[in-house]
C-alpha cells in the first residue's frame, strides 16, 4: 500500500526514559478509513506511543509518520486533523464541562454546535457543571465529546472508555462506527479486548515496547484456537488423539474442545465421521490470543501466588 | 442515639457524643505526622535558626551599650516600625533581635501553620482523600483535631525553641532572669495559634484549598496592615490586631503575659467556629456553594492567552486589590508619619535610608510595591509548569498549537500584567501622596519609582521559565525557593552579614532607588536582557523536549 493510504506507519521506534526502556523497536500501522486496535498490558508503551504521535514525546529512533507528516516536526499542522482522547483525562476544576469541550475542539478547528450537542445528548453529559464536581467516567466523556464532534481525519484514542458504564460504551462504540463509516481512522489502544474485537479491522499487540502481533482480525485468527462444542451421541472415540485437538472435555454426549484454525479441515471430517447431532463454534476471542502472548507472565504470577 | 431516632419532635441530629466525634484520633495524629514531619522539621529548624542567627550576629556587632544605643537611634524610623515595628526596650540586645526578628518568625509561622492546617484538611478532603478516611471508624472531627494538635504543638515547640535560645545566648538584661526570652517564646506561640485558628475557619469556609490558603493569608495580612497603621498613629489599631497583642507583650520591656490569654481565647475561639462548622455541613461543601456555569467558551478562551487569563482571573483581581490597597495605605500612612520624619531627619537616620526621609520612605513603599508585584509574577509564570504537571497541557498541544505559542501568550500575562501592577500601584501611592501634600508630579514620580521594578520583576519570570525549560522537575520549589530568597535577602540580607557582591548582584538591588536616587537607565536595560534572555532559552528548550508530567 502506498504511504498516502496510512494514517500512522510507525517501524523500529525506540524510546528510553533514563535506564527505562519504553519502546525497544515497535512497528505499527494505522490504514486510513479503517479501526485499528492497539493492545498491551500495563506499562507495554502504548500511551508512550501515542504520546509520540502527538509530538508530546520525541523518539529516540525508528521512523513514525502521521498523516504523511512528521509527528515531532509537522505537530502543529498535524493535529489540525488529529483529536485525541486520554485515557486519564484531567480538566481544569473552575471552567464546566462545556467550556473545556469548547476549548479543546476549537484548538483544531472550528465546532460545529449542533455536532457538540448531539454529542452532549448522546454522552448523557451536563456542560454546565464545574469540572471540580465530575467523576471519572463524566471526565472522560468531556474529552469523548470533544473527540467525536469534531472533523478529526485520525483520531488517537488512548483506552478511551476507562470509568464509563456499559450504555456510554454503547454509545461509544455507535459512534466509532460512524466516525469509521464517514471514512476517518481511528487508533484504538484498549484493554477490552471485546470493544477492539467489536471495533477494530486490524490488531497491533504489544509487549515490552515490541509489537509481538499484528494483522487484521481474521489474520490474526489463524493464529488462534477456535472454541466447538458438539454433541455426539455416540462418544467422542479418539477424537482427542487428533492433531490439533486440545483441552478436550466430555460430559453426557457434550463435547468441548480448542482446534487450531488450521487444523480445522481434519477435525471437522473426524468430528463429521462421529455423527454429531449438533455443532456450536465460537470465534477466538482476543483475551486468548493475548493470554497465549502473556501465558508465561501470568504462569509466573500463578507460580508466585502459590508458592 | 436511639432516644433521638425514635423522637419525632426531636431536633436536628446532632453529630454524636463528643467521644464518637474524635473516634480514631490517634492513628490520625500519627498519620499527620507522618505525613508531614519533614516540613515540621523544617518550620522549627527556620524559625529557631533565624533568630539564633541574628542573636548572634548582634552579638557580634553590638558589644557595648553605646552601640545598642545608637542602633536604637537609629532604627527608630517610620519604616521600620511600619515593617516590623519598634521594640520598646530597643537599646537593649534583647530588643534589637526582636525588632529585626520577630514580626518574621511570627508572620511566617501563623502563615506557615495556617498553610499546614489546610494542607491536612481542606486540600484532603477535595482531592477525595478524606472521604476514604471518614467510610472508616474515624469520628467526625477526628481528622481535624489530629491536625489542630499537631500544629499546636508545632506552635508551642517553636515558642520554647525560641525561648531557650534567646535565654542561652543571653538575649535577656543583665539580672533580669529569662522573663523577657519566656516573654518572647510565649508570643512567638500566641500569634501562631492565631493563625491556627484563621486556617481552620478558612478551610471551613471555601472548598477548594486554593481559596482556603488565599482567605487565611489575607486574614493575617489584613492583620499585619492593621497593626501596621496602629504603629504608625498612636497605638490603637495595634490593638485591634492579634499579631499587635503578640507585639504589646513587650518581650524584654514591660515583659506582660496577659495578652497571651487574648491570643489562646482567640485561637480556641476560632476553633470552635470552624468545629461547629465542620459538625453541619456535608463533606466535600463549603459556605459557598457550587452554581452551574456556562454551557460553552466564548470564542476568546480557544487562544492560550484569553484561556490563562481566565484560568488566572481570581489571582489577577486578587492581586490588582492587594496592590491598590497598598497603594492607598501607603501614600495615607506618609501623611501621618510627618511627625516621624521630622524627628528621624534630625539623626543619623537620614544616612541610613539612604535620603531624606519622605524620599526614602517613598523609594522603600515603591520596593514594597515591587515585591508584591514579584509574587504575583511568579505565580503566573510557574503556572506554565503546573500546567504540564498535571497533565492538562497535553490535550492543549494535541490541538492545532505551538508549543512556543503556548508558552509565551501564556507569559504574556505576568509580561503584561506586572507593568500594569506596578503603574497601578505607583499612580495611586503618588495620587494619594501627591493629594495630601499638594504635590501633582508625586503620580508620574512615584508610578517611575514602582516601573523600576519592572525589570527586576522579569528576571524573576526570566528565572522561572529558565527552570521550566530545563529542569522542569524541580521548577516550581527552586522557582519559590529563588523568590523567596530574594525577599529575605532583600529586606534582611543587610542584617545577616550576607556579602555585599552577593546582594548587589540580587535583581532588586540593581533598581535604582526612586525618588530617593536619580532614574539610572543602564541597570534596567541590562536587566531586562538577561530576564529575555533566560525566558528565551526556557521556551526554546520547552519546544525541544519531551513533555513530562509530574
Amino acid at each position: 500500500m502506498p504511504a498516502s493510504e496510512m494514517a500512522v506507519e510507525v517501524s523500529g521506534l525506540t524510546k528510553s526514559f533514563g535506564t527505562v526502556h519504553a519502546l525497544r523497536g515497535l512497528d505499527l500501522t494505522v490504514p486510513t478509513g479503517e479501526v485499528t486496535g492497539f493492545l498491551g498490558p500495563n506499562g507495554s508503551g502504548k500511551s508512550t506511543t501515542i504520546r509520540i504521535l502527538l509530538g508530546l514525546l520525541r523518539a529516540d529512533g525508528g521512523r513514525a509518520t502521521v498523516l504523511g507528516g512528521d509527528p515531532w516536526v509537522d505537530a502543529v499542522r498535524l493535529h489540525r486533523s488529529i483529536a485525541y482522547v486520554p485515557g486519564d483525562v484531567t480538566l481544569w476544576p473552575n471552567l464546566t464541562g462545556g467550556e473545556a469541550i469548547d476549548i479543546l475542539a476549537r484548538l483544531s478547528g472550528p465546532l460545529d454546535p449542533a455536532r457538540k450537542a448531539a454529542m452532549l445528548e448522546r454522552f448523557e453529559l451536563d456542560p454546565t457543571k464545574k469540572a471540580r464536581t465530575y467523576s471519572k467516567g463524566n471526565r472522560q466523556k468531556v474529552a469523548l465529546v470533544a473527540a467525536l464532534a469534531s472533523d478529526a481525519e485520525l483520531l488517537l484514542l488512548d483506552e478511551p472508555t476507562s470509568g464509563l458504564d456499559p450504555l456510554m460504551e454503547a454509545a461509544f462504540t455507535e459512534s466509532i462506527r460512524e466516525v469509521k463509516a464517514a471514512g476517518r481512522s481511528v487508533l484504538l489502544s484498549s484493554h477490552i479486548f471485546a470493544e477492539v474485537e467489536k471495533l477494530a479491522d486490524r490488531v497491533t499487540i504489544i509487549r515490552e515496547g515490541v509489537t509481538v502481533e499484528s494483522g487484521t482480525i481474521t489474520e490474526l485468527r489463524h493464529l488462534t484456537r477456535s472454541q466447538l462444542t458438539v454433541v455426539l451421541p455416540r462418544g467422542a472415540d479418539g477424537l482427542a488423539r487428533v492433531p490439533g485437538v486440545h483441552d478436550l472435555q466430555s460430559a453426557d454426549g457434550h463435547v468441548t474442545f480448542a482446534v487450531d484454525d488450521a487444523a480445522l479441515p481434519g477435525v471437522l471430517a473426524e468430528v463429521a465421521r462421529l455423527e454429531p447431532i449438533s455443532i456450536v463454534a465460537n470465534p477466538p476471542s482476543l483475551e486468548e490470543l493475548f493470554l497465549r502472548h502473556y501465558g508465561d507472565e501470568l504462569a509466573a504470577l500463578t507460580n508466585g501466588g502459590q508458592k | 442515639m436511639t432516644a433521638t431516632l425514635t423522637a419525632p419532635t426531636a431536633a436536628p441530629v446532632r453529630a454524636g457524643a463528643p467521644a464518637d466525634a474524635l473516634a480514631g484520633i490517634g492513628t490520625m495524629v500519627r498519620l499527620v505526622v507522618r505525613r508531614n514531619r519533614v516540613r515540621l522539621g523544617v518550620w522549627v529548624v527556620v524559625l529557631v535558626g533565624m533568630l539564633a542567627y541574628v542573636a548572634s550576629y548582634y552579638q557580634e556587632i553590638f558589644p557595648t551599650q553605646a552601640s545598642l544605643d545608637d542602633f536604637a537611634a537609629l532604627s527608630d524610623t517610620p519604616g521600620i516600625r511600619a515593617l516590623t515595628g519598634l521594640s520598646p526596650a530597643a537599646d537593649t540586645l534583647g530588643g534589637a533581635v526582636w525588632t529585626k526578628s520577630w514580626m518574621t518568625i511570627a508572620l511566617s509561622l501563623a502563615i506557615g501553620v495556617a498553610f499546614l492546617v489546610v494542607r491536612n484538611g481542606r486540600a484532603d478532603e477535595e482531592a477525595g482523600r478524606t472521604e476514604l478516611l471518614r467510610s472508616r471508624m474515624l469520628g467526625v472531627h477526628a481528622y481535624g483535631v489530629a491536625s489542630w494538635l499537631v500544629n499546636g504543638a508545632l506552635c508551642v515547640v517553636v515558642g520554647l525553641g525560641v525561648a531557650f535560645v534567646s535565654a542561652s545566648g543571653g538575649l535577656d538584661p543583665d539580672g533580669a532572669g529569662v522573663a523577657g526570652s519566656l516573654v518572647l517564646g510565649a508570643s512567638v506561640t500566641g500569634v501562631g495559634l492565631v493563625g491556627l485558628g484563621i486556617g481552620a475557619v478558612a478551610g471551613q469556609v471555601t472548598t477548594t484549598s486554593r481559596g482556603a490558603n488565599a482567605l487565611a493569608s489575607g486574614v493575617i495580612v489584613g492583620c499585619y496592615v492593621l497593626r501596621m497603621i496602629g504603629d504608625l498613629g498612636d497605638g490603637t489599631l495595634t490593638w485591634a490586631s492579634p499579631i499587635g497583642w503578640g507585639q504589646e507583650m513587650q518581650p524584654f520591656g514591660a515583659n506582660r503575659v496577659w495578652p497571651l490569654a487574648l491570643l489562646v481565647l482567640l485561637a480556641a475561639g476560632l476553633l470552635g467556629v470552624a468545629a461547629a462548622l465542620e459538625a453541619r455541613r456535608d463533606l466535600g461543601a463549603g459556605l459557598v456553594p457550587e452554581r452551574a456555569g456556562r454551557p460553552g467558551a466564548p470564542e476568546r478562551y480557544t487562544a492560550p492567552l484569553g484561556l490563562g487569563l481566565r484560568l488566572q482571573r481570581g489571582p489577577v483581581i486578587g492581586w490588582s486589590v492587594t496592590v491598590v490597597l497598598c497603594g492607598l495605605l501607603f501614600g495615607s500612612i506618609i501623611e501621618a508619619m510627618n511627625e516621624l520624619i521630622a524627628d528621624a531627619e534630625a539623626g543619623p537616620a537620614q544616612d541610613f535610608l539612604r535620603g531624606s526621609g519622605v524620599d526614602a520612605l517613598l523609594a522603600m513603599l515603591a520596593s514594597m510595591i515591587g515585591l508584591v508585584t514579584a509574587v504575583f509574577a511568579t505565580q503566573s509564570a510557574v503556572s506554565l509548569r503546573a500546567d504540564e504537571a498535571s497533565g492538562i497541557i497535553e490535550p492543549q498541544l494535541a490541538g492545532a498549537l505551538s508549543r512556543r505559542r503556548w508558552a509565551w501568550q501564556r507569559l504574556a500575562i505576568p509580561i503584561v500584567g506586572s507593568a500594569a501592577l506596578l503603574a497601578l500601584g505607583g499612580t495611586i501611592l503618588g495620587a494619594v501622596h501627591g493629594s495630601l501634600t499638594d504635590d501633582a508630579s508625586a503620580v508620574g514620580t512615584l508610578a517611575g519609582a514602582a516601573l523600576a521594578y519592572w525589570p527586576a520583576v522579569m528576571v524573576l519570570v526570566g528565572v522561572a521559565v529558565a527552570l521550566f525549560g530545563w529542569l522542569p522537575r524541580l521548577a516550581i520549589p527552586l522557582t519559590w525557593g529563588f523568590m523567596a530568597a530574594m525577599w529575605f535577602a532583600t529586606m534582611l540580607g543587610e542584617v545577616f552579614g550576607l556579602p555585599q557582591w552577593l546582594l548587589d548582584g540580587l535583581p532588586f538591588s540593581a533598581v535604582p532607588y526612586v525618588p530617593a536616587e536619580p532614574m539610572a537607565w543602564t541597570p534596567l536595560l541590562l536587566l531586562t536582557l538577561v530576564a529575555a534572555g533566560l525566558a528565551w532559552s526556557g521556551v526554546e528548550r520547552f519546544a525541544r523536549r519531551d513533555v513530562q508530567p509530574g
